[in-house]
């Protein structure tokens, strides 16, 4: 089905980045998240490398088993997401809002476990104030877990939007915007998970 | 009244009511002139914000100024501050530091960059590419209102207990971390919410701007036909898309270690990590200051010369290539710091190598001046000033480079004199030129020339009396925010010095107000403004003063650069660039559209 | 890191062709790779070893979101410089930092 012009780069004006704005606005955005996430993880990975002495090792204090269940769902929704993406780029709108929903419900549930997990470590006595280790570890799974709930905000207003049919196969910006927010999201935390988690 | 065009055909995802592509409902006054969409309103709204903060930020260095001439001597109207400010009216050593922190602060981030990026890029992006306005214009909105609570929380903090934040604008840890050593905890903290909720603003606005540029230029208006002040503004709004998130991401670690006592710069952690991440966001900021100037002096200067702006392209080039070389240059901040020398002796040599860059802006704006026709308004006065005023601020900054040198003269007023040279004799006299020469194109009016001229040479001499002296005052071991230099005899001799400085300040800080009075009584009583006033090729030019909602009337189409003066194909000496004539062919783009 | 990704474009609709690879291709990949970072992780190997083996898996299971999920792989080459731009802005810090400490 054909996309119409909204979803294509702009008409009367000179070639640009080659898609449309809102597309192309999402990206300039991540940029800026890249260099946000950069100031978190760097200061890690600099702090980490001038106090290799204040960290545990892997598994010893952060519960590896739930952590790495929990990446698993944010990956499935990353799919449930791009598969939401492929449906209303054929014009299936039921098809939309199931795969939106899919991901609210799992994305959520992300925040869910993270939560938990974080109550069980304060319960251990692993704060913030706990050195290097517990300021950089809550401070970037915090951060990342902040940008999953606005995710999820955002995604329950495309999910009820998509199920009032708002979306079309011709008009489907919006999709299309947040699910990059959301796979960007997932893609901080497989860069996380790896580096607080594993190492 | 406006045909579906680029970036605004009909329902757009998100709206919360389809967007007409005719206009037949006039909004209320309140979504008209506050909660504003249109791109020039909020120039507008920037302009107003600005303006006052930045006499926020004068005043704030008329009391630091008053302490430096006057040492220890009750200020006049001194004894309406409170007794913890300015006990006896005589200026407390603790509120001396807030003085100095939060004038930097204002100035910075409330006055400067918001005037460059926020007013001027707001305005003339859209009318200089020829869009009818922003690619995302609610979110244009949101972006000026969320930096208004920035502005009333940063405020707020004069009102803290324990006084506002006083660690320098370049709030360096450990001071700023922790109260045991500033006294001040709810200020600090104050300041570093304002600083994140402003960082949101200004990365939503560059957003805007960068898509916009990128994917609404008219037909015709290819990149190498841009105007410089456009090339200087996407630049700029790629470096704040980039660097402030590094300073949000700084700014939450230092909150956290003040509030929820964690470890970054603190206890455990790392003093040197606070330096290392405040100035990786801190160097790109100063070009961020810096290059909007650069770009509105080109369109002036070649503006009032009647010449086309000497080398185009390298300008373009330096424009780049100052903001490539401003990442690696920023521990040239931190040669006292302690840190790597190795990793200080490549910064010193990338940071020589920036200069070349300015230096060639520099010769071209010499080049662009020579033999032209020159016409001295006031903008052209302001804007051959900035030149001038720049050089100086430039070449000091080489004597900094080196870190033999800036070993001696880092903290001390050498490096106050630079950057007032590169920020005031820099930066707001491109701001002062701007304003002069947009404001007719923005409210329809001229200003007057008369007190113009006279603004401008009040402001030229006593500003360059303040701040040339603080050379002097530097190497000579004058220190940066010392409450009383006093205290050192080897300073003594300088007080005379310190006292001319604070003299020429106040006549500087008075001679401000001509300026704001032009602008408040020229919008109701100046001369109104034709469409195009200073007979300039650019595209805002073509339109009313001031321009209709939607901008044009139809998509422009463009057939040259906009530094076609003098050009032998026509008699007049400036030449549009939408003016088509015989020999132009439509470009290919005017006819897209499958 | 094609391997566990098969392009399988739609068939094309009237105007444009609508690209997309087996979004389970690459599910498949992103569990695998995870499965073998929880593996390498604990074995008894020198540490700097382990860094480099979860780092480099870590960055291919962001690529593979990035270009497949994100779509990268299919848009205009200007969009995937500008994807692309701040990285090498990361890598400046954090390297030049680093060298504060060693």
């Amino acid at each position: 089905m054909a996309r119409s012009a909204v979803m294509r780069p702009p008409v009367l004006a000179e070639p640009g980045a080659g898609v449309y704005n809102e597309k192309l606005g999402i990206w300039v955005f991540l940029g800026s998240e890249v260099m946000f996430f950069t100031a978190l993880i760097g200061a890690y990975i600099i702090l980490r490398t001038a106090h290799p002495g204040a960290w545990q090792e892997p598994g010893e204090m952060l519960n590896v088993p739930i952590t790495a269940f929990n990446t698993f769902l944010l990956i499935c929704s990353s799919v449930t997401m791009v598969k939401a993406f492929a449906a209303i780029q054929e014009g299936r709108q039921k098809h939309l809002t199931l795969w939106l929903l899919a991901t609210v419900l799992i994305g959520a549930s992300f925040v869910g476990v993270q939560a938990y997990e974080y109550a069980e470590l304060i319960h251990k006595g692993f704060v913030p104030s706990e050195g290097l280790y517990g300021s950089t570890f809550y401070t970037m799974t915090g951060f990342h877990g902040f940008h999953v709930s606005v995710g999820v905000l955002c995604l329950i207003f495309v999910t009820f939007r998509a199920w009032r049919g708002g979306y079309t196969a011709e008009d489907h910006r919006g999709v299309e915007v947040i699910g990059l927010y959301w796979h960007f999201v997932d893609l901080v935390w497989i860069i996380l998970f790896t580096i607080v988690y594993l190492i | 009244m406006t045909t579906p065009r680029a970036g605004t055909a009909a329902p757009h995802v998100g709206d919360l009511h389809p967007h007409d592509a005719v206009h037949d409902h006039e909004p209320s006054f309140l979504r008209k002139y506050i909660f504003a969409t249109d791109h020039k309103i909020i120039g507008i709204q920037f302009l107003i914000m600005s303006l006052a903060f930045l006499l926020v930020g004068g005043a704030l260095a008329m009391m630091i100024r008053w302490q430096l001439g006057y040492p220890g001597q009750a200020m006049p109207g001194g004894t309406v501050l409170p007794e913890t400010m300015a006990p006896g009216g005589v200026i407390a050593p603790e509120f001396y530091n807030s003085l100095v922190t939060m004038h930097g602060t204002f100035m910075v981030f409330f006055a400067i960059m918001p005037l460059l990026v926020g007013v001027f890029g707001n305005y003339l992006i859209p009318l200089k590419i020829g869009a009818p306005d922003m690619a995302f214009p609610r979110l244009n909105m949101a972006s000026f209102w969320i930096a208004v609570p920035a502005g009333i929380i940063m405020i707020f903090g004069f009102f803290a207990e324990g006084g506002h934040a006083g660690a320098g604008w370049t709030a360096y840890a450990p001071l700023s971390a922790s109260p045991e050593h500033s006294g001040v905890s709810l200020g600090q903290q104050l300041w570093c919410v304002s600083l994140i909720v402003l960082g949101l603003s200004s990365i939503l606005g560059a957003t805007n701007y960068i898509t916009t540029i990128i994917n609404m230029r008219a037909p015709g208006m290819t990149w190498f036909r841009l105007p410089l002040s456009i090339w200087a503004l996407f630049v700029t709004a790629v470096l704040v898309l980039l660097a402030i998130p590094i300073l949000s991401g700084a700014v939450i670690m230092l909150l956290f270690d003040q509030t929820i006592g964690t470890h970054f710069f603190l206890r455990a952690g790392e003093p040197l990590l606070w330096q290392h991440l405040f100035w990786y966001f801190g160097h790109p900021e100063v070009y961020i200051l810096i290059l909007p100037a650069f770009g509105m002096v080109s369109d002036i200067i070649a503006n009032g010369s009647r010449k086309p702006i000497f080398g185009y392209n390298s300008m373009v080039f330096a424009i780049l290539a100052i903001a490539f070389l401003g990442w690696i240059v920023w521990g040239h901040h931190m040669f006292q710091s302690g840190m790597n020398p190795t990793l200080g002796t490549s910064f010193m040599i990338s940071t020589m190598l920036i200069a070349v860059p300015s230096a060639i802006k520099v010769f071209n704006w010499l080049g662009t001046l020579w033999q032209g026709n020159i016409r001295f308004t006031v903008p052209m006065l302001h804007a051959c000033a900035f030149v001038s005023m720049f050089v100086i601020g430039g070449l000091s900054g080489v004597f900094m480079a080196s870190t033999p040198v800036d070993i001696f003269i880092h903290d001390t007023y050498f490096i106050v004199a630079h950057l007032h040279y590169v920020l005031f004799g820099g930066s707001l006299f491109a701001i002062f030129a701007g304003i002069t020469y947009w404001y007719p194109k923005m409210f329809g009016r001229m200003m007057s020339r008369r007190w113009g001229l006279i603004h401008f040479w009040l402001t030229f001499v006593a500003y360059n009396l303040v701040f040339f002296p603080m050379h002097n005052l530097g190497l000579g071991g004058h220190m940066r925010r010392i409450y009383d230099p006093n205290q050192y005899e080897f300073l003594q001799p300088l007080q005379g010095l310190n006292e001319m400085i604070s003299i020429s300040a106040f006549v500087l800080f008075t001679a401000q107000l001509i300026f704001a009075a032009n602008f408040i009584l020229s919008w109701f009583k100046g001369e109104k403004a034709p469409m195009n006033p200073w007979e300039d090729n650019s595209l805002e030019w073509t339109v009313p003063s001031p321009p209709p909602h939607g901008n044009f009337a139809a998509t422009p189409v463009v057939y040259r650069g906009p530094y076609e003066y003098s050009s032998p194909e026509v008699e007049q000496d400036f030449l549009p660039q939408t003016l088509r004539l015989p020999t132009d062919r439509p470009p290919a783009a005017a006819s897209a559209g499958d | 890191m094609d391997a566990t990704t098969p392009a399988t474009p739609a068939a094309p609709p009237a105007d444009e062709p609508v690209h997309h690879p087996s979004y389970i291709g690459v599910w498949f990949g992103l569990a695998f790779l995870t499965a073998i970072e929880l593996g390498v992780a604990f074995l008894p190997w020198a540490k700097i070893t382990i860094i480099l083996i979860l780092v480099g898996l870590a960055v291919w299971k962001a690529l593979l979101v990035a270009l497949y999920y994100m779509h990268l792989r299919y848009e205009p080459t200007r969009l995937r410089v500008l994807a692309m731009a701040p990285l090498p802005l990361a890598l400046i810090l954090v390297v030049a930092v680093i060298m504060e400490y060693r």
